[in-house]
Parts: structure tokens; sequence; C-alpha cells
């Protein structure tokens, strides 16, 4: 048994968590890359932002805040707002908050120690967010202390919590979260551009290529499953199809699909989730060129987006208007009439 | 002892650890014999290890505020509070025998009301009463109990009596930190509890577990318990998390509860709605149902009241237990005990005058610079007169008040409160502070081994609220090997 509320934040908890591991792992591999990078080629971390649909909340916090600022904006400053910047709700740290504060809600479902590692990791990033932003060596000893203590957690909920509903839900966030990183990631070479240079430029593509690869902890899977050659046809139907690898989108969508079957009153969820598996699996990327792969990606994040909806009303929100009549005061309702 | 103080020379008052000669008390022997082993330096070591641990456990104050919340540490003093099993054990029989009289009493003053019609306890008392609600008049809960969890606080004064302070019987706080203190001091301090044999304290939360699930009015299968709480801006939510937690129970908040036509409490569970047995609420009388008590509040769930008035849910504390947690009823607590028992009390009430009564009024008048004034139906420190450090202008301005109100007053002397030895500065210096312990009481008595140490952490303090500047100790109850 479980509360809907509770049931919601640990959604988010576990949402959150996957979120903050992705982008700590995105900005690693991209700086990687852009060591190797020849002047001239425009890929850079403008880039980054646009992917995770933040380009917008950028603009208005860093660029027209202050006009003196160099266009395009810093390194620094694109660090400052992807770590440290509570004011953007994707950043780093305000994922590990959010996380800690839903944790806090749910202490009495989880293991023992999950709330003290949780709370570990709030207080590492709130004490070397500000450092990692500063250099890049920082960030890059940071952010990874961060993806290692994230894979405590997880092998703390796998290896000691019931496999109950809670873990379910728990799965099922973080299965959601990381399905769209994945298309997010894939989204991200879309916008590159390069000198006109054609040898070069199929070099750098494989670079950047090999860079998304490595940002999912991919490569080495790639390179043994796939090919040791890096092209962009193969990344891409790899990272959407092959069911043998974790974050492939295929394979999160199989995951999301075994967990609602665990779950109450699922079957809508469960039809619609193997319904956007089968979607998936028939569509053939390989002929797309880089506008209309980029279309495709958009449209499946919007299809994720309609499996959040199914579990939001279906578990979340299920008792949401006789909620709102119970807690809400005869004065409030009359205000809500007027 | 070599780390004491200077302090300490001019202290007046009873240590608890510390004999008037500066040697250690018996019970507090093992634990000066293992800090002689350490090192200054080793103790400043344990000292950051302690506060690192805090930090890491997240045991903190979260203090909300528009520019984000801060989270404070909870202020924790390594050196812990040591106290005699054969000392203890009477305490807990006195704490067992208060909560016994007080359920009485208050069954009693919500039913036949034959403690007034004897003429022991005065019906206008009642009357000016804050905490007593009509709407549970009538009402006998299971076993007759109405405070199924109580924090007495205790101070010991200068000749070393262990006096009463206050029953707080309406949703006590603390007990988390009791036991949060002890895995602290076992995570920092391990080889201490080798040479020395301190009484476990975490058997609470089963304790506490038993005493909700004896109220449930389901008999068959495991009780479903949630502890009620406002929500996570109320500055007790790590205790009502941690013991939803140590439980095993649901810890909900008034959006998750609805009561049925059927008069049941249900759950909002994603598998649909899900009866609750029993409510461990820590939210106030005021705010746990709007249908009966204040309209306003978005805290409490709607029917509540019906539900539990018709015996389907059992709720703790029972809805207007406060009645008993007031200065005034407090005064008369050794005529209850003898009353409702036949026992005389086992632990001390400070004295109290009653300005009600015309002898104890004149007392009180002709002894101002001696005594505490404490108005009946204040709480928290208000419109109180501290005889001693008032001025003589104040002290008429208050025999005025008591003059033309004698009954809402009630004087006490000043006492001249324990201290123990509290690590400030890399030395053992002196700090008042009182004791919580917690006693639970449902169809079998139980009180916890020690309680709470909240410990004032400024020279000459007597305040040991953690919002101003107070600290808690790990309690230890050892072994004496007396009867």
């Amino acid at each position: 048994m479980m509360l809907a509320r509770a049931a919601e934040n640990l959604y988010w908890m576990a949402r959150y968590l996957e979120r903050a591991e992705n982008t700590a792992r995105l900005i690693n591999s991209t700086t990687h890359v852009l060591l190797d990078l020849p002047l001239g080629a425009t890929f850079g971390w403008a880039n980054l932002i646009e992917v995770a649909g933040l380009d917008e909340r950028f603009q208005q916090l860093y660029v027209e805040a202050d006009t003196d600022r160099p266009s395009p904006p810093s390194e620094e400053a694109i660090m400052r707002f992807l770590i440290e910047d509570s004011r953007n709700p994707s950043s780093i740290f305000s994922c590990v908050q959010y996380a800690r504060e839903n944790t806090r809600t749910l202490r009495e479902m989880l293991p023992a120690e999950m709330w003290e590692r949780i709370n570990s990791l709030y207080l590492y990033v709130r004490d070397n967010a500000a450092g990692a932003c500063r250099s890049r060596r920082e960030r890059y000893m940071v952010l990874n202390h961060i993806i290692e203590q994230r894979h405590a957690i997880v092998g703390l909920v796998s290896g000691t919590m019931a496999h109950d509903t809670a873990y379910q839900i728990i799965k099922l966030g973080r299965n959601v979260e990381r399905a769209d990183m994945t298309t997010r990631i894939l989204d991200l070479n879309s916008a590159v551009e390069f000198p006109k240079d054609g040898v070069l430029h199929e070099a750098l593509m494989e670079r950047i290529w090999m860079s998304t690869l490595n940002s999912l902890s991919a490569y080495q899977t790639y390179r043994q499953l796939i090919s040791m050659h890096v092209c962009s046809r193969d990344v891409i139907d790899f990272l959407l199809h092959d069911m043998r690898f974790p974050r492939s989108v295929e394979h999160c969508l199989c995951e999301i699909e075994s967990c609602a079957k665990l779950l109450p009153k699922s079957k809508q969820l469960q039809q619609l989730t193997a319904q956007l598996r089968h979607k998936i699996a028939q569509h053939h990327t390989s002929e797309l060129d880089a506008l209309a792969l980029h279309e495709y990606l958009d449209h499946l994040q919007a299809e994720l987006g309609e499996i959040h909806n199914a579990l939001t009303q279906q578990y979340f929100h299920a008792y949401q208007d006789s909620a709102t009549v119970h807690a809400s005061t005869q004065a409030e309702i009359e205000f809500a009439q007027q | 002892m070599e780390l004491a103080s200077s302090e300490y020379l001019a202290n007046t008052a009873y240590d608890e650890l510390l004999q008037p000669d500066l040697l250690p008390r018996a019970a507090a022997q093992p634990l000066f014999d293992y800090l002689d082993t350490l090192s200054p330096d080793e103790l400043a070591a344990r000292r950051q290890a302690v506060d690192a641990t805090i930090m890491a456990m997240g045991i903190t104050f979260t203090i909300y505020s528009e520019s984000g919340n801060i989270d404070r540490a909870w202020p924790f003093d390594p050196i812990p509070r040591v106290m005699a099993r054969s000392e203890w054990e009477q305490i807990q029989k006195g704490l067992k025998q208060r909560l016994a009289a007080l359920n009485l009493f208050i069954n009693d003053l919500y039913n036949e009301q034959r403690i007034i019609k004897d003429g022991v306890f005065p019906a206008e008392v009642l009357a000016g009463s804050g905490n007593f609600r009509p709407q549970c008049v009538g009402i006998t809960p299971r076993f007759g109990v109405w405070a199924h969890i109580c924090g007495t606080d205790l101070v010991r004064d200068r000749d070393g009596t262990v006096y009463v302070l206050e029953d707080n019987l309406r949703v006590p706080s603390g007990v988390s930190y009791m036991l949060e203190n002890r895995q602290i001091m076992k995570r920092i301090f391990p080889e201490v509890f080798r040479t020395t044999n301190i009484l476990p304290v975490d058997d609470y939360p089963t304790q506490l577990y038993q005493t909700l699930a004896a109220l449930s009015p389901r008999t068959e299968g495991q009780p479903v318990i949630a502890v009620l709480t406002p929500g996570i801006y109320n500055s007790a939510y790590f205790e009502h998390s941690y013991l939803a937690q140590q439980m095993g129970a649901f810890l909900v908040e008034g959006s998750d509860l609805l009561v049925g036509s059927d008069d049941v409490v249900y759950m909002k569970s994603i598998d649909g709605l899900q009866q609750v047995d029993v409510i461990y609420r820590r939210i106030d009388d005021a705010f746990l149902d709007p249908e009966v008590f204040n309209p306003d509040s978005q805290l409490g769930v709607p029917g509540l009241m019906r539900a539990w008035r018709s015996g389907k849910v059992g709720i703790a504390n029972a809805p207007g237990a406060g009645v008993a947690d007031d200065k005034v009823v407090y005064a008369f607590v050794p005529q209850i005990i003898r009353y409702y028992l036949n026992e005389e009390p086992i632990l001390a009430n400070v004295p109290s005058y009653l300005c009600m009564v015309d002898e104890q009024r004149d007392y009180v008048l002709a002894n101002l610079d001696k005594l505490v004034v404490k108005p009946a139906n204040e709480s928290g420190g208000y419109g109180m007169l501290i005889g001693p450090r008032a001025t003589p202008e104040e002290r008429a301005e208050f025999a005025a008040l008591i003059r033309a109100n004698p009954r809402n007053y009630m004087a006490q002397p000043t006492l001249d409160i324990s201290t123990a030895p509290t690590l400030i500065d890399g030395r053992l210096a002196p700090r008042h502070l009182d004791l919580r312990p917690f006693v639970l009481q449902s169809d079998q008595f139980y009180a916890t081994t020690g309680g709470l140490t909240r410990v004032a952490l400024r020279q000459g303090s007597l305040v040991v609220n953690s919002s101003q500047g107070g600290g808690s100790k790990d309690t230890w109850i050892v072994e004496d090997g007396e009867q």
C-alpha cells in the first residue's frame, strides 16, 4: 500500500537523481571532446543548454540580465547555470536539493541509510559546486564524485530495498528520465556546425559521436557489440534500439513496461508503453537527415511525456478533485468560484 | 579533574557528574577513566567527528525563509549525562504513577467529574482552562487512556531532589533526538560502550508501536498506523518522519486522509482507499478537524472527530488530553495522585502557590523577590515575573496584577537547576540542564531509559531550547549494582 502523494515524491526523487547524474556525465564528456576540437568548430556549450531545453531560462538569467557579458556566453557562466544555479530547476544542485527534499518526506519507505546517502550527496554538491564551476580540473573530479555517489544510492536501492511497489516506482522514474535524456543527448549533435573541410568534418563527427557514447558510458559497449568504427547511423540505432544496452530508449521502455506490470491498475499504462515501444522498434532512423532526426527525437520526447502524464493521472493525482475539496476551507472554495 | 574549567570553582549548583570536590560521582567514574585516556587533540578530533556525523545524518533544524532554507545542525555536546540505574528506576516508577493518575483525571473530567464533586479539584480551575474540549465530553477512549505519550520535564535542585517541572501531554517532541544522540555516541566513542555498562535506549520505537497498535479498532491482522504531520515546514518534521520510519508506519498529511460516510478514516493510496486504524497525530487539537475545531484548518481531516467518537479509529494523544497540561492543574497533581491512586507521589512537584487561595496569595505577595510568578493560561514564558532578577518597580506592578486577578497567577520558588560538565573550548565547564523522559500508556506502561537531556550552552543560562542556544547530550543510565 502506498500513498498517492508518496508515490509522486518517490517518482520525482528518482527522476531528479537520474537527471543530476546525466547532467554530470554530459558536462564531463563534452569537456573531453572540446579539448580535441580545432579552432573554428562551433560545437560548444550553448548546444548543451539548448538540448536540455533550458536556453530560454539561460537567456533570461545570464544574457539579458547582463548586457555587458561577451557573446557567446563564457564557459564559466554556462557551468554555473548547469551545475550550481538554484534558479535553474534542472541544475545539478537543484536536482540534488529536490531529491533530498523529497527523500525527507519518504524516509519511512526507504532503506535507513538512504536519507544519509542523499543528504551527504547534497552537502557535497552544496560545498563543491562553486569550485566545480571555476576550473575544468576540479570540475571533472567533483562531477565524477557526484556520479559515484549516485551509483552508491542506486546500489543501495536495488541491493537492500524490498522490490515492492515503491521500488517499481523508483525504477519507473529513473527510466522515464533516462529515456528522455538519451533522446536529448542524441539531439545534441543535430546542431553542430563545422568548418567546410570534408576530411576534417568526418574525423570531427567521429569524435563527437564518441563523446555522445561516452556521456552515456556506452562507448565500450558499442565497440564490443557493434563496431570499432563510430558512425552516426550506427550510434543512433544503438542508442535508440539496442535492447542489450541499459540506456537505449527501447530498453528503458521495456523496463517501464515491466515495472507497470507490477503496479496496481496499470493496464492503460502498460498498453501505452507497449505501443510506443513497437512504434520505435519499427521506425528506421538511418535514412533521416539531421533535421528529420531532430524532429523525430522531439516527437519521442513528447511521447515519453504522455507516459509521464498517464502515470500522473493514474496514480499521483487520482484523488486530486476530492483532495482539493477536502483540503480547502469554505472560504477558499468560495473564492475559487468567484 | 584535569579537564575541569575554572568556572567550576564558582559553581553553586548540584553537578550531575562531579562531586563538590570535583571528583567524579560513582556512576560517572568509568566515563572519566575513559576521558583521561584521550589527549586534548584526540578529544578535539572526536568533537569534529561528532559535528560531521550530525551533518551527514541530517539531524538538523530547518529554518525556512524567503531567501531559501537554512539547515542548522542539531547542537550536541559529546559529554554524556550519567545517572545510576537505581536512581533512575525510582524516577521511572514516579513517571508511570504520575501518568496513570493524570489519565484517570482527564477521563474523570470528561465524564463524571467525581474529583470536582468531591471538592478536591475546584470547578473554577476547569472553567478557566483553555485546553478543555467540550466536544470530548462523554467519551471514554480505549483503556480510559487519553494521554498515551507524555514528555515530562525534570530538573534537579541544589540539594539533589529531582522535581517535575511540567507534563507535556499534547504533542511532546524530542524523542528522536534522544535516539539519534545515542547513535552519534556509538559511532564516535565506541570504546566507552565496552568499558561502561550503559543501558540501551533503542526499544522506544517498538514500545511506541505497541502502545499505538493496542488502540486499533480492528483486532485481525496488522493494524495500519499513520503518523499525522503538519508537513515538511514544521520544525519537528524530522522527528515525525523518523518515528514513522522506525515504526514502519505511514507518514501522512491531512490531505492524504479522508473520512467516509461510514465514519472510517481512509488513506489515499495508489491502490484505492485504504482503512487507517490508528493515528499518531503530531498536530494540535485546534487543527485536527475543521468540522469541529478551527474551521480554517488545512492541516486536519474533516470528520476525524466523528470517526474517533464512533470508535472507528484510535487517536494518540486523544483530542482534549491537553486539559491536564496546564500550569494551575500542575499544582494539583500531588492531590490528583492521592485521590485516584491512594498513593503518595513518588516524584516531587515544585511547591506551587495559587494566588486564588487567600493565605497562599499573602505568602506570594510577601515573597515576590524570591519567587517566579507565572500566569495560568500563558505558555512559552510569556508574562512571567522572575522575582530575584526583577526591579522593585516590576515587582510592585506584578503585585497589583495579582491582586486584580488572583485566579490567573501561580508562583514557585526559584530552583538552582543542576549542571553537568560540558565541552566548551576544550575544557569541561558546568552548564545547566534538564531531562525529558517519555512515558507511554495504553494497555501497558513504558518509560524511556533516561530521556532527552537538554543543556543551556551559554554560561549561566537556564534556557535549554535549541532555538535559543540550547543543545543536548546523550543520557546514560548505567548499571550500579544497587537495588
